[in-house]
């Protein structure tokens, strides 16, 4: 016998398989097919998707409104104290005037 | 060559509207105690237009009043002590105003009082197109710049509101 046909013998040998295999088996094939995960359903992996799109587009427009509210109360603070100032100081020009018609 | 011409015009009315804006003294704030400033270009004004209510009387008036005007600077400076300002400050700006298309409408100066007050209107074809008021007391110092056409009825009706006394801001009326 030559060492290659050894070597083949031994790698082609008959093993026994772990105590229990056969009925682990029967008892897989009982019980059916794996369950499928829920997110594996494409119409709710799709709905998913647009409802975080949705979600993150509406927080955009929101924060993006939320600032524009803010600059235009801002704005429109500056015109009141604009106009507040501008007031006061047509006021002081007014009472120069009258100053200084009442001295001549 | 199309798209230069345009960059070319829209650079020429920019610089046409920039020339419109009076420049002020920019060291100013850094000598005052306080300072408010107050710059609210066209963009902002119709921003402001919008939030400003309709129906409170106070706000309604101011929104007519701005919604016509181009812009409206306001440099109200508050200093610890007299001397913080000097009349070249003022110069420098008066400058700016000396001839058409401004006039002086009203001017008060008192040199014993360190106080100078000054009403400058910009007026083409009898619109009045600008406002400047100079109101110069030894520790403050404010100037206040309306730009665009600013009917004097407006004026006079938010007279109360807002601190603003009747005025009469004809162009043409001269008093010093």
């Amino acid at each position: 016998m030559s060492r290659l046909e050894d070597e083949l013998r031994n790698a082609l040998r008959r093993e026994e398989p772990p105590q229990g295999f056969a009925s682990r088996v029967l008892a897989r094939a009982e019980a059916g097919p794996a369950p499928r995960r829920w997110f594996a359903w494409p119409p709710l992996r799709w709905a998913s998707a647009l409802t975080a799109v949705a979600v993150i587009a509406g927080g955009l427009t929101y924060e993006r409104e939320r600032r524009m509210r803010a600059e235009g109360e801002r704005a429109k603070e500056q015109v009141l104290l604009a106009l507040h100032i501008t007031g006061s100081k047509l006021q002081f020009v007014k009472e120069k005037i009258h100053e200084m018609d009442s001295r001549r | 060559m199309r798209w230069i011409r345009g960059v070319s015009l829209s650079l020429l009315l920019l610089t046409a509207a920039a020339a419109q804006e009076i420049k002020f003294p920019a060291d100013l704030a850094s000598r005052a105690t306080e300072s408010v400033d107050v710059s609210l270009p066209g963009n902002m004004l119709q921003l402001a237009s919008k939030f400003l209510s309709g129906s409170k009387p106070d706000e309604a008036q101011a929104k007519k009043l701005i919604a016509n005007l181009k812009a409206i600077y306001v440099k109200a400076y508050e200093f610890d002590k007299p001397g913080q300002y000097s009349d070249a400050d003022i110069e420098s700006v008066r400058a700016q105003v000396r001839g058409a298309p401004w006039t002086r409408i009203l001017g008060a100066q008192s040199r014993k009082d360190g106080e100078t007050a000054e009403i400058y209107i910009k007026s083409e074809k009898d619109v009045i197109d600008g406002l400047l008021i100079i109101a110069a007391e030894p520790k403050e110092l404010t100037f206040v710049h309306i730009l665009g056409p600013i009917d004097p009825e407006q004026i006079a009706n938010l007279s109360g509101k807002f601190g603003i006394p009747k005025l009469n801001l004809t162009p043409g009326r001269k008093k010093d």
